[in-house]
């Protein structure tokens, strides 16, 4: 499974937590401004499979290729620093930093890379006007709906123009038509500057805004289209 | 009964929550624990204290010394204290005059001659390849051990010996050598009166140790609070009203504050067993001794789960507790300064009828001043949180670190300010106690007038023959490490040969040893001097050529002196007095031993100033064997340029050993609550890690977050701690002047306590920024 072209690719990926297989030789592979949605029920191995790909948790046995680049061959540092430029993450829950309002939010992985702050918050301004939540810069993460919050967290996936983002279960809090309005958002600003989107869920709703589908039961994975191709 | 009910069903949420609600409990249960260990400690203290009086008391021989000669009941006593190695060991020989003779406390029977009754830890380091020396010294086998109720604490070193000798030395005419007769072992002085300033220094120590103790029980019964919200927002959604949730909460607080008096109560139970082997400073007590007394100890036990209950629903005033789990961390209302700056004016106003009372007019109302202090220092606690919210408000830019930390403070204030609120007013306590401590040093603490510089230990050469003297220095001046010894030998004169009215002192010494004692203009051996600036006018008048008696007869035909007459040598010069290795200016004659009559068999007194070479640390304890040797009955000594009031330094030494307790204990409670902050955020590190946050972007905030509280903290601290210390001084009627290196020094400790807390919470930190962190997502 590494059609030319991709993106990111790995392959036969093994990862255990203690005694539990989390991942038993699973696949995966993604192109550029490709959606990819990661199916499966609950305990799958999903999230670890996510967690590989952007270099966050480190497979025991398998590869992971990014862009041509062996990610295992990479340092910690290498690997953080790779997160901060060219990926983007949103959570079920947003994980929004309590204490920091919302425009401080989506400007943080963008202070991290070292642009000023004044830049930072300009630049994070543009990406919440384009998910629509705009007038709630000033507001902290408590303050708004878990909806807004949302899309405050997609803003932040965004912000530094990744070429991937991971998506875990990014609806997984919201009610439908505010789950609906946030994957319209990600999946047309994701395409609107050519980033692949990884997005982990267990809703076949959600996965529909994919353009193909991985489905991972027992820590193996199917690529859904090869199997209907075939 | 429904705010019972609630209570109760707090409690239970507290003891049956499942693993969470008993982490909770059990932090808690662990922070109080310890405070109540230390408050129990505390009001033992004074008991173990009295305690460690008392026995000495009892077995006082000094004020026991009876008049008469010998009988069945009465035993002699030579005191023969020493120092090894800088510690105290007391000594007595001990010999019966008749079968009735009492016994020490703490002694089963008088030793015979030979044999010693040593304490434990004497017994212990005599038997050790440490006590080399001492052996040495005490020659003598111990055949038994003193009881607990004969020693002052468990590390005193302490022995009874017996001896032939005191029988003997008791009827030797000016014998130096202390030997007294007692009936019995009692005190019959009455209790010395404790002076009104260290009464209120007392006071004082006491208010700043358990202020801070309090200050950190509120803290723990408030550990965990932000979970224990989201479960009661459960509640509510459940149909439980505000009021209910305030007093579920305080529930909780309540279940875990009886398990932390329990848990203290072991803490200070099996601490206790340890107590023995601490010894600070010199001072320890046995572990029998420190007993709380149970009125107090009622009174932990009442007031600690009181305050928990009564401090959770004053903090949950300001806590919205909503349905649906949503607890709006809105930022909070602006805190006012009003109401907060009450109680400092309050405690000023207390403190400010006592200014100028000095030590002269009586004892301080001790409510008065306890009250002051503790308004002052509440002002702190009252007043931290608004100035923490005042200076982080206006903060801003920067790194992200700081941004991060700058703006959780801005959001939590409070916490931050509670989280630093114990240390503060420790620190400013300890710095108005450092500046009263200053300030009435000088009272208690005197130079002795001894002169290190030119020697380092007394040796009385005994009153034998000038022969046996010569051989004693010899055997003195051989001693290993021995670098000189000065030697100046001492009698009387007076104007008769029997029964003199008046009196003048005489200084026997070489022309190089006199130079120890007067300013000696030109000097060889036959030569005579008259001291002028002694430290008293002698009552005889000798001018040269007037004819004196040596050692006169005195105090009847039982007593005869020598009464050698001699005649003020002509060529008698002045010669100023100065200060000799022991401090005294000596009045009267100075004489060379060629100026004295030719074959005189004069009773001189004479002593010893040895010199020892710096660097040789065991030269010391030789010389004190050697002059051991030659005198069982020996009162040579080290000589020591300061000399501390016992009591000043009893009560410094108890400020110190509870300021290290309380500093500990402080530590103890900001590393809980870091490690709490740090717990309660465990998933959101581990996002900021996933997007790429470096570890030292965290650090930094964590320090930052720590580091902008603690620094208004101490500053605050400081201006309180000296405006108390300027009340204090002047209670005490002394002029203001402060002291900055206490000041900064105190401070500085502070600073140390958090920065040692920080760095102990990094390792936590980034074990808790691993992505593992994440799975659950």
């Amino acid at each position: 499974m590494t059609p030319a072209g991709s993106l990111l690719v790995a392959q036969d990926l093994h990862k255990s937590y203690g005694p539990t297989p989390a991942l038993d030789g699973a696949g995966f592979s993604i192109h550029p401004g490709e959606v990819v949605a990661v199916m499966g029920p609950s305990g799958s191995g999903k999230s670890t499979l996510l967690h590989c790909l952007a270099g966050i948790v480190t497979p025991d046995s398998g590869t992971i290729r990014y862009d041509g680049r062996e990610l295992s061959a990479m340092s910690d540092a290498e690997r953080s620093a790779l997160r901060r430029t060219e990926f983007g993450f949103v959570f079920q829950f947003g994980q929004l930093v309590p204490e920091l309002t919302c425009v401080e939010n989506v400007a943080l992985p963008l202070r991290l890379t070292g642009v000023k702050r004044k830049e930072a918050e300009r630049r994070s301004l543009e990406w919440m006007e384009r998910l629509e939540v705009a007038d709630l810069g000033h507001k902290r993460p408590g303050e708004v709906s878990g909806g807004q919050g949302q899309r405050v967290a997609v803003a932040r996936s965004l912000v530094t123009q990744p070429r991937v983002v991971f998506a875990d279960e990014p609806t997984g809090a919201l009610d439908s038509l505010n789950g609906e309005r946030v994957m319209q958002l990600l999946t047309e600003a994701a395409r609107s500057t050519n980033a692949a989107v990884v997005l982990v869920t267990h809703e076949a709703r959600v996965a529909a805004y994919s353009d193909r589908e991985i489905v991972v039961r027992d820590g193996k994975s199917r690529d859904m289209m090869l199997e209907h191709s075939v | 009964m429904s705010l019972l009910r609630d209570l109760a069903l707090g409690a239970r949420f507290a003891l049956a929550g499942g693993r969470e609600g008993w982490t909770r409990t059990l932090l808690t249960a662990v922070g109080v624990g310890l405070g109540v260990a230390l408050l129990l400690g505390t009001t033992a203290l004074p008991g173990a204290l009295n305690a460690r009086n008392a026995r000495d008391n009892a077995r006082n021989d000094y004020g026991a010394s009876v008049d008469g000669g010998p009988a069945a009941d009465t035993l002699l006593i030579g005191r023969v204290d020493t120092q090894f190695q800088g510690s105290d060991v007391r000594g007595r020989l001990v010999q019966p005059e008749g079968p009735e003779a009492p016994l020490p406390p703490g002694v089963s029977a008088l030793p015979a001659p030979g044999t010693m009754a040593a304490s434990p830890a004497l017994r212990d380091l005599l038997a050790s390849s440490e006590g080399e020396l001492l052996r040495e010294r005490l020659p003598y086998k111990v055949v038994s051990t003193i009881a607990d109720k004969g020693l002052m604490g468990p590390h005193e070193l302490a022995y009874y010996a017996g001896s032939d000798l005191l029988k003997q030395r008791k009827e030797v005419v000016n014998d130096r050598a202390e030997v007294l007769r007692v009936k019995a072992f009692v005190n019959p002085a009455p209790q010395q009166k404790i002076d009104p300033v260290l009464a209120l220094l007392i006071v004082i120590i006491f208010v700043v140790l358990l202020m801070p103790v309090g200050v950190f029980i509120a803290a723990a019964v408030r550990f965990g609070g932000d979970r224990r919200d989201r479960r009661l927002a459960a509640l509510r959604l459940a149909g439980a009203d505000r009021r209910m949730t305030r007093w579920m909460a305080a529930g909780e607080a309540l279940a875990g504050a009886v398990v932390g008096v329990v848990v203290g109560a072991l803490f200070f139970v099996i601490g206790r067993q340890y107590v023995g082997d601490i010894s600070i400073a010199g001072l320890n007590v046995f572990p029998a001794d420190l007993d709380p007394s149970p009125l107090l100890a009622v009174g932990v036990a009442l007031a600690v789960p009181a305050s928990a209950v009564a401090v959770t629903l004053f903090a949950m005033r300001s806590v919205v507790v909503e349905p649906l789990g949503v607890v709006r961390t809105s930022v909070p209302r602006r805190r006012r300064m009003w109401w907060r700056v009450l109680p400092p004016l309050a405690g000023l106003a207390l403190l400010t009828p006592l200014m100028g009372r000095g030590r002269d007019r009586g004892t301080f109302n001790q409510v008065q001043v306890i009250g002051g202090t503790v308004l002052l220092l509440i002002g702190v606690t009252a007043l931290l949180p608004w100035l923490v919210e005042a200076v982080v408000r206006r903060l801003g830019g920067g790194p992200v670190g700081w941004q991060l930390a700058v703006r959780r403070l801005q959001l939590t204030s409070g916490s931050a300010a509670r989280m630093v609120n114990g240390i503060a007013v420790a620190v400013a306590g300890a710095i108005a106690l450092q500046m009263l401590f200053g300030a009435v040093e000088g009272d208690y603490v005197k130079s002795s007038g001894e002169d290190t510089s030119r020697a380092q230990l007394f040796v009385p050469l005994g009153d034998s023959t000038p022969d046996q003297q010569v051989r004693d220095l010899g055997a003195l001046k051989s001693v290993s490490g021995v670098t000189g010894a000065a030697v100046l030998g001492s009698l009387e004169a007076g104007e008769k040969a029997k029964e003199p009215q008046h009196f003048i002192p005489v200084t026997v010494g070489t022309c190089a040893d006199l130079g120890q004692a007067a300013a000696l203009p030109s000097c060889k051996d036959g030569d005579t001097f008259i001291a002028t600036g002694g430290a008293w006018e002698p009552e005889l008048a000798t001018p040269p050529g007037s004819t004196i008696y040596l050692d006169p007869a005195t105090g009847g035909s039982a007593t005869r002196g020598t009464a050698v007459r001699w005649t003020v040598p002509p060529t008698t010069r002045k010669a100023a007095s100065r200060p000799d290795p022991m401090g005294q200016r000596r009045p009267g004659l100075m004489v060379t031993p060629g100026a004295l009559p030719r074959g005189a068999k004069l009773p001189i007194h004479s002593t010893a100033f040895v010199s020892t070479a710096p660097g040789d640390k065991l030269a010391k304890e030789r010389v004190l064997n050697a002059a051991a040797k030659a005198d069982p009955l020996t009162s040579a000594r080290s000589l020591s340029d300061l000399q501390t009031s016992a009591r000043f330094a009893g009560v410094r030494k108890g400020l110190y050993i509870g300021a290290a307790a309380v500093l500990m204990l402080i530590g103890a409670s900001l590393l809980v609550s870091m490690l709490e902050q740090l717990r309660e955020r465990k998933k959101l590190l581990s996002a900021l890690v996933a997007f790429g946050t470096r570890r030292t972007t965290l650090s930094w905030s964590v320090l930052w977050q720590t580091a902008v509280p603690v620094a208004l903290g101490l500053a605050l601290a400081a201006v309180v701690g000296l405006a108390l210390g300027s009340v204090l001084l002047r209670m005490v009627g002394r002029s203001v002047t402060i002291d900055w290196v206490p000041a900064v020094s105190m401070v500085g400790i502070g600073a140390g306590v958090v920065l040692i807390v920080t760095a102990l919470s990094l390792p936590p930190l980034w074990r808790l920024m691993r992505p593992e962190g994440l799975r659950t997502e």
